[in-house]
């Protein structure tokens, strides 16, 4: 068990309210139970060196059990269904080496749909399947059932799952009954990778539920529209972390590398654009702590907490690591440097979303400037 | 970048002075509203006229009087009990939001270098003046020739044959405030054999003296904000010395090093921007005669924009805490100054391109209008001024990122 399972298990209940002292950590003020997260995060994943090669584990299901025990899936469950309570702030954390490590699976996902399955009234299949996945036994990816998405009479599709194939269980949202669909089992669905296969880091597909298959889940409104919000938080979180990971590394390379007798990295074309990158990286590594640290105030708070989140790291992240290709010159352009790994990871995270015009139309909602028609 | 753990207790430290802070921020929007003088525009601050000056000055020294303003000096001098540093953010943040006029240079820099570095006759002599609105100060800091290279200075300040004081010659630019500033806070050479930073000196000047000339600068906005000083034979005496001879350097980088946390009320100007900016946006006409706030395009690049202003905010609000607990990294200010500036920046391109795209303007909007095209000009003058955001980039390169001077 880890520093934080045990921490949180020693006072039940008291959770988080126990913790006393912060700590600054890659520009964040957190507390001491998420730097204890993060380091066990890093040396699992062997992270630890961040200026490392990074590289793409597609068996990510063999060892997930393992960052399970971590109380990774549980961070976002009520205390009561054997939860730490609503911790956007870990589970931001938790997202962020996940992403710097390109873990392969569907963790903003995964965290929503645990939120949301939490949150069933009297379910026992949720129930189940949510004790499973608590556990790290199973995996449950979560999607929306789009309302574009008819595919025959009666067939409904799920774009841009995150996680599948490596589910084995999907909550989808549905949108036009504002309720959830449960499938238990990988046969309850069909699915179609073709056409996502840019970001060579995770798995995704179109779903389409097999007729009669799906088990409807009935959870409050709040519940439904914070699994969203956390979904979309998450995503943010994954691709910041890349950012930092990919910045820190460039940096490194730029004060190694020599060209006319001197490191690349004095000169003002190269360190100049680095410094706006690392002060752009911190805009939105903090503008993403901010959402997480107030993620259970008021639903319009929250959203355009989220919306400002998703706005600055999917317009953001995938120009910055753009750039960051361009300093790192000829190597960076190779496959075994692995940047490019971030670039399309960073462009998934967005898309999983539709950001940045998704978020774009959140906040023109929330701030008003859609009320003039 | 490398992971920077540090232990500190900013959390507790602001919500222990929480309570506190907001019950002085209401104390102080009350006592503003409805009295401060306000500003003309966005660095528009030398008074249209006598009688503006006469507010100005009343207005600065009621700002003293009521324990606001100079707050934070030693209880001889008039500062307050109970006096903590956030106070002075809270200050400048709500005469921002009230739009009313505040101060500069004569209490940021010339007040806590004479209280830090001044005898006890300077103090005397100098410190109630400001307080009483008497003395407003300018710096006589950057050349021609210095600029942001500021220790590249060259204005002489030698022994004067006649007495034991200097003979002080030279140029001086960019001086905010000298026209009607009553003081001026001089950085001259005294000793041209030591090096660049060792052989400066700081000198309290009395801006009416004989061989002292104040030019205004009319700047690309139409206003005449910067001043150049020509000094031509002025006379010191050995009591406007402040501070050591040849220390120069260090005294006024302590002081601009005083109030750091003003650098907070930043991010309250740039709220109040971007709503200016929502303000434009609904007043703006296109074409089609719909309002340039209806179109998504236009809440997209707003959407947008708002963002990088909660990058912003959080940036600057997380050097204040650290400033706060007197924990901060040499580049935080950097950081904070390139960020602010730039979305400035930003923000006025944005709001050109609304202004362009308009077919039409109602009156009330015109007004808004007016203030954009002043507002953008202006922001390229904290790009350019208090380090340009080059000098910024290099600061972060080398003491965030730890790479070579470039």
């Amino acid at each position: 068990m880890s520093m934080f399972v045990s921490a949180s298990a020693a006072q039940p209940g008291a959770g988080v309210d126990a913790v006393l002292t912060t700590t600054v950590v890659d520009d964040v003020v957190t507390t001491d139970d998420v730097v204890a997260l993060r380091d066990a995060l890093r040396g699992a994943l062997g992270t630890t060196r961040q200026d490392l090669a990074p590289a793409v584990d597609a068996d990510w299901r063999t060892s997930w059990p393992m960052l399970a025990e971590l109380g990774l899936p549980a961070l976002c469950a009520p205390e009561e269904k054997d939860g730490f309570g609503l911790r956007a702030d870990a589970a931001v954390a938790a997202a962020t080496e996940l992403g710097a490590a390109l873990h392969g699976g569907p963790f903003a996902g995964l965290t929503a749909s645990v939120h949301a399955l939490a949150h069933a009234a009297d379910d026992p299949v949720a129930d189940a399947l949510l004790a499973g996945v608590l556990t790290g036994r199973r995996v449950c990816a979560f999607g929306r059932l789009g309302r574009d998405g008819r595919v025959g009479q009666n067939e409904r599709v799920a774009r841009l799952v995150d996680g599948v194939p490596g589910a084995d269980a999907l909550l989808l949202l549905d949108d036009s009954r504002d309720d959830l669909v449960l499938l238990l089992d990988p046969a309850d669905w069909t699915a179609d990778p073709s056409r996502h296969r840019f970001d060579i880091t995770r798995t995704c597909a179109d779903v389409m539920p097999v007729a009669g298959r799906g088990h409807r889940v009935a959870v409050p409104g709040d519940a439904a529209r914070r699994a969203v919000a956390l979904y979309e938080l998450l995503l943010a979180a994954d691709a910041v972390g890349g950012v930092r990971r990919m910045l820190d590394r460039t940096v490194a390379y730029a004060g190694q590398r020599q060209a006319f007798g001197r490191p690349i990295g004095g000169f003002q074309a190269v360190q100049h654009r680095l410094a706006d990158h690392a002060v752009r990286a911190r805009g939105m590594t903090l503008v993403v702590a901010e959402a997480a640290r107030r993620f259970d105030d008021e639903p319009s708070q929250t959203r355009r907490d989220v919306a400002l989140a998703s706005v600055s790291v999917s317009s953001g992240a995938p120009r910055l690591l753009h750039d960051l290709l361009q300093l790192t010159g000829g190597i960076g352009f190779t496959w075994e440097y692995g940047l490019h790994f971030y670039e399309r990871r960073a462009h998934q995270d967005a898309r999983l979303a539709a950001n940045p015009r998704a978020a774009q139309r959140s906040l023109a909602d929330v701030e008003g400037w859609t009320d003039g028609r | 970048m490398a992971a920077d753990v540090r232990t500190n207790d900013v959390q507790a430290n602001v919500v222990e002075a929480g309570a506190d802070i907001e019950a002085y921020r209401a104390q102080v929007r009350s006592f503003i509203a409805g009295r401060g003088v306000p500003m003309q525009g966005e660095g528009v601050r030398v008074p249209r006229d006598a009688e503006e000056e006469k507010a100005i000055r009343g207005w600065l020294r009621s700002l003293h009087e009521a324990g606001h303003l100079g707050a934070g000096w030693p209880a001889e001098w008039g500062g307050r009990a109970g006096h903590l540093p956030i106070h002075d953010l809270v200050l400048m943040e709500e005469l921002i939001r009230g739009d009313a006029y505040r101060p500069l240079d004569q209490v940021m820099l010339a007040a806590h270098a004479i209280i830090e570095f001044g005898t006890d006759t300077q103090k005397r002599e100098l410190l109630p003046r400001i307080r009483a609105g008497e003395h407003v100060w300018c710096q006589l800091f950057s050349e021609p020739e210095a600029g942001s290279d500021l220790a590249s200075l060259r204005t002489r300040a030698e022994p004067d044959p006649d007495g034991d004081g200097y003979l002080v010659t030279g140029q001086k630019i960019w001086s905010t405030d000298a026209q009607w500033a009553d003081m001026g806070l001089l950085l001259a050479r005294t000793d041209p054999a030591a090096g660049r930073h060792a052989g400066l000196t700081a000198f309290v000047v009395p801006m009416g003296l004989p061989g002292l000339d104040v030019r205004p600068i009319r700047e690309m906005t139409g206003y005449a904000e910067f001043c150049e000083v020509f000094l031509d034979g002025v006379r010191l005496g050995a009591e406007h010395v402040l501070g050591e001879v040849n220390s120069g350097w260090k005294v006024i980088t302590s002081g601009l090093a005083s109030e750091r946390a003003f650098v907070g009320a930043n991010a309250v100007q740039l709220e109040r921007m971007f709503d200016d900016l929502v303000s434009l946006a609904r007043t703006a006409r296109l074409p089609d005669g719909s309002a340039a706030l209806e179109h998504e395009d236009i809440q997209a690049k707003l959407a947008d924009a708002l963002a990088r202003v909660e990058e912003v905010r959080l940036i600057v609000r997380d050097t204040v805490e650290r400033i706060l607990v007197d924990d901060e990294h040499p580049s935080d200010g950097p950081v904070a100054k390139l960020a602010y500036s730039e979305t400035n920046v930003a923000l006025t391109e944005l709001a050109m391109e609304i202004i362009a795209s308009a077919a039409s303007i109602d009156a009330e909007g015109a007004e808004v209008a007016d203030r954009w095209h002043h507002n953008f000009l202006w922001g390229r003058a904290l790009t350019i001024s208090g380090g340009a955001s080059e000098i910024m980039r290099g600061l972060i390169g080398r003491q965030l990122l730890g790479l070579p001077r470039a």
